[in-house]
């Protein structure tokens, strides 16, 4: 019986569930989501191919002209190629809704712009 | 002659009959199940329909268009009828209970026992239910249930003999119309009200006392092996019988539909009788489970005393 | 003789969130044997971490467990820091250690709302598990995610704790002691709780010892014995707390210490932001890592924690050994069981915080003659094939 107080105190708080997605919570500041590459930065070392722990970045070509291939649905969000990389070229940014029904989308490409 | 007969099938079939009986076993459903996640903080049936009032119906109509099973050793012809007996056993209990005014569709003297005959029968089919299902969880499940009911049994029959010693009539609807005219019983027998609460949650198998069907540790107690329109069935007859515990309490204690001249007695004893069921559903969502040992010891040794100590003040005092 | 009857319970069942089999053995209502079967979690994961390279593997020894995970990278990264032979900075130490204990407060949430569930008292465990919800937006907050954190690299942490978030935390873990106070009030005197939970799942202090059982299992068994105090690790030789004992060898003790270890972690974690030391949070590190044998031990919120390395100056290594909490405490487990009823078997095993998947691990030890090997995986598909055939 020691607990009815806090029953019936309940029947007056509002319910603590959020009510997603009518209802949703802002994303903090750090929070690992979708990838962004800044190709200016990028210098082609493979670093982050070499120390990703689910083998889902792929470096296509060498140098300052490679280009990234992410596989989201690889992807452990673990940020170990944001640490890996040595002129903070890719990033990890606060996206976090990225459930997509076809798998061809989950793949991220990164491609230079040709000048 | 012919509109007599016309009026009486719309009794029995709409109101208050069997449509209004499983419209109300949905909507007790509803409240009990919103009641219980308001206590612990959470929303509880939202998006179907207005408020989630048509999730009852919906899970119902989920299980019904779900795949029947029968376990290859089951009895089948046993495993097939008990949803069908256990359902048809709360309706008639609930056409002995006042609800629109003071005389209940069926009354004669001594239908008070037909009621608690009634849910005796009702235990008596969870065990054919759980032995024909020849599963070792149902086994333990029905095992259970038995010994659970010859734990409540006593105190409740005895208990519910209180008012019908005071009103000096065996019929629900006389002891409604005393009550009408005299006082509520609770008032005199307020001890007797907590027994016959403790004991329908007991009946009902529900926290503390939902030991044949704990989830946890035996998968679903006696209702293992159901599922499709069978489980449906046994569900709507739980939620009956949750109707039927909350309108016993409802006529034996607190005057059935009697009320102020200012509405019609029928709002009145829908009021009272969702009291009684918000009463049952905070204490589901109050304690813990029980074990079955604990269970029959805190029985005996306390509730039947006092279900008798409860007879005797009715006895000695004089009103 | 004639009445007793065989129970499995599991790999699925209701009351396990992992898949483990009991083969009971009952007698009416009273349990008379019990025969655990294990293996149905387990991932090949030793061998996967000999294939990568350390910094690959710590993720992969991140993922051992969902809710441990801390506990595992502090003891990869303590072992492989001891064999390059550097010394992290103190600001890390101090770090890693306010996110083991948040950790902690979370498993310990977690494990009330669980056993509550098992005795059937929901409403407890709405309210641990909403309680839970602050301590994963603190973590989300510290590292980015909610569970699983990766704030650990070798040679230091990743993030730093700037002020607004230590005032967030702090904050956060006011409120969680409070909580904790007072569920550890209703568990001590609500009735339908103390009768399930009182007397139910005896472990003597003898049993305790010789089964070698680890965590607050032994310490509701009033054994003091700790990681943290008799063999401390990151910053736990500088921040006072207790070690936290019961005497009464039943659940209601198991719930009462791990109640109390949540008020202590509280206490270290305002400790520690308070004396947070200034400095560097990462030292770098070369990717090869020169030949040793290294034990490493942490407290996990379940027990103690011990990896093996052996490693040889190459960036991958030879042979990495997990010894979980759980596996230690199963034995103590079953002696639990025996003699208890049929509706105390799912408390029993919620009342040891049991991780299934941390344990699973696969060796073969020949006790004649002294010998041990390992299979590969072709050759364990083969024996599962032969095996399920003979059934």
């Amino acid at each position: 019986m020691s607990m009815e107080e806090e029953l019936i105190r309940h029947l007056l708080k509002k319910p603590v569930t959020l009510r997603y997605p009518y209802e949703k919570l802002p994303p903090v500041k750090g929070l690992r989501g979708k990838h962004v590459w800044d190709s200016e930065r990028c210098i082609g070392c493979g670093l982050c191919a070499t120390d990703c722990p689910a083998f889902a970045i792929e470096l296509i070509g060498k140098g300052l002209t490679a280009e990234l291939k992410i596989y989201l649905g690889r992807c452990l969000f673990c940020g170990q190629c944001e640490e890996s990389c040595p002129r903070e070229a890719i990033r990890l940014t606060q996206l976090y809704e990225l459930a997509e029904s076809d798998r061809k989308n989950l793949i991220l490409e990164f491609k230079r712009e040709s000048t | 002659m012919v509109q007599e007969t016309i009026i009486s099938l719309l009794q029995i079939v709409i109101f208050p009959g069997f449509l209004f009986f499983i419209i109300a076993a949905f909507f007790y459903e509803w409240v009990d199940r919103k009641f219980v996640a308001r206590l612990q903080n959470r929303y509880g049936p939202l998006h179907t329909g207005p408020l989630g009032l048509l999730q009852p119906f919906a899970d119902f109509l989920k299980l019904l268009s779900k795949e029947d099973i029968i376990p290859y050793a089951a009895d089948k012809l046993l495993f097939s009828v008990v949803p069908i007996f256990m359902l048809s056993l709360p309706f008639t209990a609930l056409f002995c209970i006042p609800i629109v005014n003071s005389t209940a569709p069926i009354s004669f003297e001594g239908d008070l026992i037909l009621v608690i005959f009634i849910t005796t029968l009702i235990v008596i089919s969870v065990f054919i239910g759980a032995w024909s299902s020849t599963n070792r969880f149902s086994t333990i499940g029905g095992m259970r249930a038995c010994l659970q009911m010859l734990g409540y049994e006593i105190p409740m029959t005895i208990v519910i003999a209180g008012p019908a010693i005071a009103a000096k009539t065996l019929s629900i609807s006389k002891i409604v119309q005393w009550q009408t005219a005299g006082f509520w019983f609770i008032l005199t027998q307020p001890l007797g009200f907590i027994i016959v609460a403790i004991c329908f949650l007991a009946e009902l198998q529900k926290i503390p006392f939902d030991i044949p069907k704990a989830e946890t540790e035996v998968v679903a107690g006696w209702l293992t092996e159901f599922s499709g329109k069978k489980l449906a069935l046994l569900r709507l007859a739980g939620d009956l019988e949750f109707v039927l515990a909350g309108s016993i309490m409802t006529s034996l204690y607190l005057g059935g539909p009697s009320g102020f001249w200012f509405m019609p007695p029928f709002v009145w004893f829908i009021i009272k009788l969702t009291v009684c069921i918000l009463i049952l559903s905070n204490l589901r969502g109050l304690f813990a489970r029980f074990r079955i040992d604990q269970l029959m010891r805190g029985v005996w040794k306390y509730l039947t005393p006092l279900a008798l100590l409860q007879i005797i003040l009715v006895e000695l005092i004089p009103w | 003789m004639s009445s007793i009857i065989k129970i499995p319970f599991g790999p699925q069942h209701p009351s396990f969130k992992e898949p483990e089999n009991f083969m009971f053995k009952v007698d009416g209502e009273y349990v008379v044997d019990v025969t655990p079967r294990i293996g149905y979690a387990h991932r090949g994961i030793e061998k996967a971490l000999e294939d990568r390279t350390y910094i690959l593997d710590l993720y992969l020894v991140e993922r051992i467990c969902g809710i441990c995970s801390q506990a595992h990278t502090t003891c990869y990264t303590q072992a492989v820091e001891e064999a390059l032979k550097v010394d992290v900075p103190p600001r890390a130490k101090y770090i890693r250690t306010i996110v083991a204990e948040l950790e902690r407060i979370h498993n310990h949430y977690y494990w009330l709302g669980i056993v509550a569930h098992e005795i059937g008292f929901e409403t407890l465990f709405m309210y641990t598990w909403r309680d839970r919800e602050i301590v994963m937006d603190l973590l989300e907050l510290l590292s980015g995610n909610r569970v699983q954190y990766a704030m650990n690299m070798i040679g230091g942490v990743r993030r730093d704790i700037t002020p607004e978030i230590s005032s967030e935390i702090m904050k956060g873990v006011k409120v969680l002691g409070e909580r904790m106070e007072y569920y550890k009030k209703i568990c001590s005197n609500e009735r339908t709780v103390l009768t399930r939970s009182v007397n139910v799942g005896i472990l003597k202090t003898k049993d305790a010892i010789s089964l070698c059982a680890v965590g607050p299992t032994l310490r509701a068994s009033n054994v003091k014995r700790d990681v943290r105090a008799d063999d401390p690790y990151a910053a736990y030789d500088e921040i006072p707390f207790h070690a936290v004992t019961y005497d009464g060898c039943d659940i209601a003790s198991r719930i009462a210490t791990r109640c109390d270890e949540v008020i202590e972690s509280v206490e270290i974690i305002r400790y520690a932001l308070g004396h947070l030391p200034t400095g560097s949070i990462e030292v770098i590190v070369s990717r090869l890592v020169p030949s040793a044998e290294i034990v490493s031990r942490v407290e996990a919120p379940r027990g103690e924690n011990m990896h093996y390395l052996k490693s040889n100056g190459t960036d991958k290594p030879e042979r990495y050994k997990v010894r979980a909490p759980t596996l230690a405490n199963l034995t103590a487990l079953c002696k639990m069981l025996i003699g208890g009823y049929i509706a105390d078997i799912p408390v029993v095993i919620a009342g040891i915080d049991p991780c299934f998947c941390c344990m699973d691990r696969l060796t073969f030890v020949d006790v004649n003659n002294d010998k041990s090997w390992g299979w590969k995986g072709e050759k364990l598909r083969r024996y599962g094939i032969k095996w399920y055939k003979k059934q």
